[in-house]
């Protein structure tokens, strides 16, 4: 790795992260020779790197200092893609308090440990039966078949969207996430694919909040179309934005932590009998699952004021770039990052952000984890890849489009 | 040492309570409650600690 050298390493291409995944060698020398590290390429604006714990932690504790915008992360600078300053969407990820924290309220009890409770035997449910439609075959794409079906079919019910419309919810995330991969945006620019996807999405919840208004029930969409910040109803921008973040974040994230999990489970086959013989351990494998995958890999900041971090000057308007993955695996925090083990306790990752804008789906994620990989653990016999893993083309969320498995499942007990 | 937990904040993620049971408690408005606001010294590490582990930071541990 001497090879490396801070002036020449790229950790914004997205094709690299086609080809390699996570750069976690480029991020291991940025922790240890400038956590906080003036990134300038001729490909991609300047923006200040943060890859360690304790200077994300600090970044992310100070949103009047550091501010929420609508630019949400840094890639190369690409022909045919959007204004990164105008933002598809403006929902809480582009908020700042007061305002974050008024949307949030909108929905939040609906998400906190206590309010997903309610959807834990539903979400037993429909994991057996994804596991079920496994049974009779011996190879499968884990994405398609597994992954993805669990937290589609839950933040859908939870929206009270039919199933006839799951395929459609499913095809306009992975266009919203991954519009400069060609699997999902064809041979469209990056800026057609998201007006593409933004405007079927707004169509489609727009009926739904029509619907609603005049027949609420108690599902989300619901709670959104008649819900208020500040004593008004939503605007339409932001009432759309609101269920496009919901329905996105809801499915993207969460089934890329459990591809990636049982890829590390496969590539980690003593973790894997580890968890088979103690299912006790559930819980810490899970949290080890998403600090290892890290699913999203940066969120942006502003500076508002001129400023200091880790010694560095920050000017006002400078951006800054967390890098999660990086600090789930920095050496001052955690013994032994690069080992994957799913009795890791404590675990203070930052996968899911920390401070005013810590993921609002975080119960959620842990729950329809803990629930699939309890089962998974308990039905799978074996498990081994069948063909290589096939990675999306982005610096922003590190997706497994397909990864082909060969296995054998105990049918249902 | 003085305890002041941010309501504006709060979520209700219930790790205070884990990190520093009987100083915090969660209640059914999904908030936390700080018990004793006042605590003794010796338990500043678990309330440290508490502050620490609060996904949301809404959790400020004051010198008086």
């Amino acid at each position: 790795m001497s090879a490396l050298k801070l002036e020449t390493i790229d950790i914004v291409d997205p094709d690299l992260y086609v080809s390699r995944g996570y750069p976690h060698q480029e991020w291991a020398l940025l922790r240890r020779e400038a956590p906080v590290y003036r990134y300038e390429r001729p490909n991609v604006d300047p923006f200040w790197a943060v890859t360690g714990h304790a200077q994300i932690v600090e970044v992310s504790r100070q949103p009047a200092l550091f501010k929420s915008i609508q630019r949400l992360f840094m890639t190369i600078d690409e022909e045919g893609a959007p204004d990164p300053n105008e933002g598809i969407l403006r929902q809480l990820l582009n908020m700042n308090p007061p305002e974050h924290g008024a949307y949030r309220g909108v929905v939040n009890r609906r998400f906190t440990p206590r309010g997903v409770q309610v959807l834990r035997q539903q979400i037993e449910t429909i994991t057996t039966e994804v596991l079920d439609g496994l049974v009779g075959r011996e190879e499968c794409d884990f994405v398609l078949d597994v992954s993805a079906k669990l937290p589609l079919a839950v933040i859908a019910e939870m929206f009270g969207i039919p199933r006839s419309d799951w395929d459609a919810m499913f095809r306009l995330s992975n266009m919203m996430i991954g519009p400069s991969d060609p699997e999902y945006g064809g041979s469209n620019t990056v800026k057609e694919t998201l007006e593409l996807a933004r405007m079927e999405f707004f169509q489609y919840f727009n009926a739904l909040v029509e619907d609603r208004r005049k027949n609420p029930r108690d599902d989300l969409a619901s709670a959104l179309a008649n819900g208020k910040v500040n004593g008004e109803p939503l605007p339409i921008f932001e009432l759309m934005s609101y269920f496009a973040l919901l329905i996105i974040a809801g499915n993207e994230t969460t089934r890329n932590a459990t591809t990636g999990g049982l890829f590390a489970f496969i590539n980690h086959p003593d973790q894997w009998r580890r968890l088979k013989a103690d299912p006790s351990l559930v819980p810490h494998a899970v949290e080890e699952i998403v600090r290892w995958t890290s699913p999203v890999i940066q969120f942006n900041r502003e500076a508002v004021a001129d400023t200091e971090l880790n010694g560095q000057k920050i000017r006002a308007g400078d951006l800054l770039c967390l890098i999660y993955p990086s600090a789930n695996r920095d050496e001052a925090v955690f013994d032994h990052p690069d080992e994957f083990d799913i009795g890791r306790n404590p675990n203070p990752h930052i996968a899911f952000g920390i401070g005013e804008h810590f993921c609002l789906g975080a119960n959620l994620a842990r729950l329809e984890l803990q629930v699939m990989f309890r089962q998974l653990a308990e039905r799978l016999e074996a498990i081994e890849l069948n063909g290589p893993i096939q990675r999306m083309r982005s610096s922003f969320v590190g997706g497994i489009k397909h990864m082909p498995v060969r296995y054998r499942l105990k049918p249902r007990a | 040492m003085r305890i002041v937990v941010d309501h504006n904040l709060c979520e209700g993620n219930g790790r205070c309570v884990e990190a520093a049971p009987g100083i915090f408690e969660l209640r059914d408005d999904d908030r936390s409650y700080v018990l004793e606001e006042q605590p003794p010294a010796s338990l500043r590490g678990k309330v440290e600690l508490a502050a620490r582990l609060c996904p949301r930071q809404a959790i400020r541990v004051l010198d008086k």
